[in-house]
């Protein structure tokens, strides 16, 4: 569902993304993890068809984002690390908005409205403008708007950035709930928030992808070592990190 | 909750139906934006008493039951106004990052351009519908020319389309809401002033030779193909101006966008 065959990306003279190549089957969640200026970011935006890659190549659902921006769009669901919304907007109002946007009218726009506002509990907030809503909320709309057209390719940075623990827990369960034939990947620099949620985690740092493992993996071999999984994580990152 | 498999949705060509409702779709949320804020009220009452003020102090003045008094003065006006209505246009969405979302979501840079064009118009002719008293109070002492009035409309009409393009490619280069209103007030001032006959001899003044005053007049200013629409010409070369200027200010502003994402 998604595929990136070595992609590269420089902002001047900065070397962002460095030959990166990894791929997100249908059915799974793959966590995308690395520390802040990792390079996470810059992936997920070229993804997401915000960004060109300098080199390489990306394919959302078969569709390549170069060639194909608007079909990659159409299948995709991408929720911005910023999360930025139209200030203004109500919040029922953004939400159709989008929904249209994405090709959504009448009865079905209706019945995916009232799926996203439940699920993303957000009936509160629904006549309220963007402004007035805490940053739970906005994380919130944010993912509700992903998600409005039923996308089979789910793209979310930092998805969990502003909730509060209860809110991280209810979140780790719905992305359970949306895995089955779905593509998703979600970005953060927590490890245990990743690993809880990933059947698979990519580890980036520099620019670099240092590791693409499932959890399970990772954890045999941090036993293995005699070491808890974080601390196998940041052994690979100075080992692999600095090597590279 | 989901199917277990979801389709890959298959992108069939864009149909101009489905084109349509996307530039529509954009240029509705921009001008419920306008609304939103006090902008949209704040600019058409200031514009809007301004213009019939102007007006109405040359119509005791002379006399006369015509509209040219508005209409001479619009473009000095409209080079105001305009750049207050477009400066926010791609701004705004840069400052609050909500370019990311617009642009990520199925539509093309030529459908959001040209929806916030469309937004601006509307605006713009909530600007225009305010100066229909006049009209009515025209009507009402005496037998104004139509013909005439119909063109200074279309004129102003055409004017504020060409300004408005020239402001959203400003505001979308310059990222910055003052930055925009000052790059867009001094270019529409330019294509303003470059048409009045003080302007244009002090600048053929500076270098006879080349003439450079004549030249901005006939080439580049707006108000030679202006005086056309208003002395009630429909002239072809006033309308390839400024629907010309109009697509090629639209044009390079979908070219920014699709070039400049980040």
């Amino acid at each position: 569902m998604i595929r990136v065959e070595r992609v590269t990306k420089r902002y001047g003279a900065t070397l962002a993304v460095d030959d990166v190549s990894f791929a997100v089957n249908a059915g799974e969640v793959v966590g995308f993890l690395g520390p802040n200026g990792a390079g996470k970011t810059t992936v997920l935006k070229m993804i997401s068809t915000w960004l060109p890659p300098d080199a390489g190549r990306i394919e959302v659902a078969g569709f390549d984002v170069e060639r194909a921006p608007l079909a990659v769009r159409r299948n995709l669901g991408y929720l911005p690390e910023h999360n930025a919304l139209y200030e203004g907007m109500r919040v029922d109002r953004l939400l159709a908005f989008v929904g249209r946007a994405r090709g959504l009218a009448g009865a079905r726009l209706e019945e995916r409205l009232a799926w996203a506002v439940d699920r993303c509990a957000l009936a509160a907030v629904l006549r309220k403008r963007v402004q007035e809503c805490s940053k739970g909320y906005r994380q919130r709309i944010g993912v509700a708007a992903a998600l409005l057209h039923d996308p089979p390719v789910l793209v979310l940075d930092e998805p969990t950035h502003g909730l509060d623990p209860v809110q991280v827990v209810a979140f780790r369960d719905f992305l359970r709930e949306l895995r089955p034939g779905r593509a998703i990947l979600f970005s953060s620099h927590i490890l245990s928030e990743v690993a809880a949620i990933s059947d698979r985690i990519l580890v980036i740092h520099l620019g670099r992808l240092l590791e693409d493992a499932p959890v399970a993996e990772l954890e045999g071999k941090a036993r293995a070592a005699g070491r808890d999984l974080e601390g196998h994580v940041l052994e690979i990152v100075k080992a692999k990190g600095t090597a590279a | 909750m989901s199917p277990a498999a979801l389709p890959v949705r298959r992108p069939a060509g864009l149909s101009a139906r489905a084109w349509a409702a996307g530039v529509r779709l954009v240029g509705a949320r921009e001008l419920a934006a306008y609304f939103d804020s006090a902008i949209a009220y704040v600019y058409t009452i200031g514009f809007v008493v301004l213009a019939n003020a102007i007006f109405m102090n040359e119509f005791f003045l002379t006399g006369t039951v015509e509209m040219a008094g508005f209409f001479d003065r619009l473009p000095l006006l409209l080079a105001v106004f305009l750049p207050a209505v477009t400066m926010r246009l791609w701004a705004e969405e840069r400052r609050q990052r909500t370019i990311e979302l617009l642009l990520t979501l199925p539509l093309t840079p030529a459908q959001a351009v040209l929806g916030k064009y469309l937004a601006a118009m509307a605006l713009y002719g909530g600007f225009l519908a305010g100066s229909l008293p006049i009209l009515a109070m025209l009507l009402a002492l005496g037998h104004p020319d139509l013909g005439r009035i119909l063109g200074g409309y279309l004129g102003a009409a055409s004017l504020g389309s060409l300004l408005i393009a020239l402001g959203m490619l400003l505001s979308a280069v310059s990222g910055d809401q003052i930055v925009a209103f000052v790059l867009s007030a001094v270019a529409a001032f330019a294509l303003v002033l470059t048409g009045n006959d003080r302007v244009v001899a002090v600048l053929d003044g500076l270098a006879p030779r080349l003439g450079v005053g004549t030249f901005l007049y006939e080439s580049v200013s707006v108000v030679p193909p202006f005086d056309a629409f208003v002395r009630g010409l429909v002239d072809l070369g006033a309308i390839v101006y400024f629907a010309g200027g109009t697509a090629l200010f639209l044009w390079l502003n979908a070219r920014r966008l699709r070039r400049n994402r980040a």
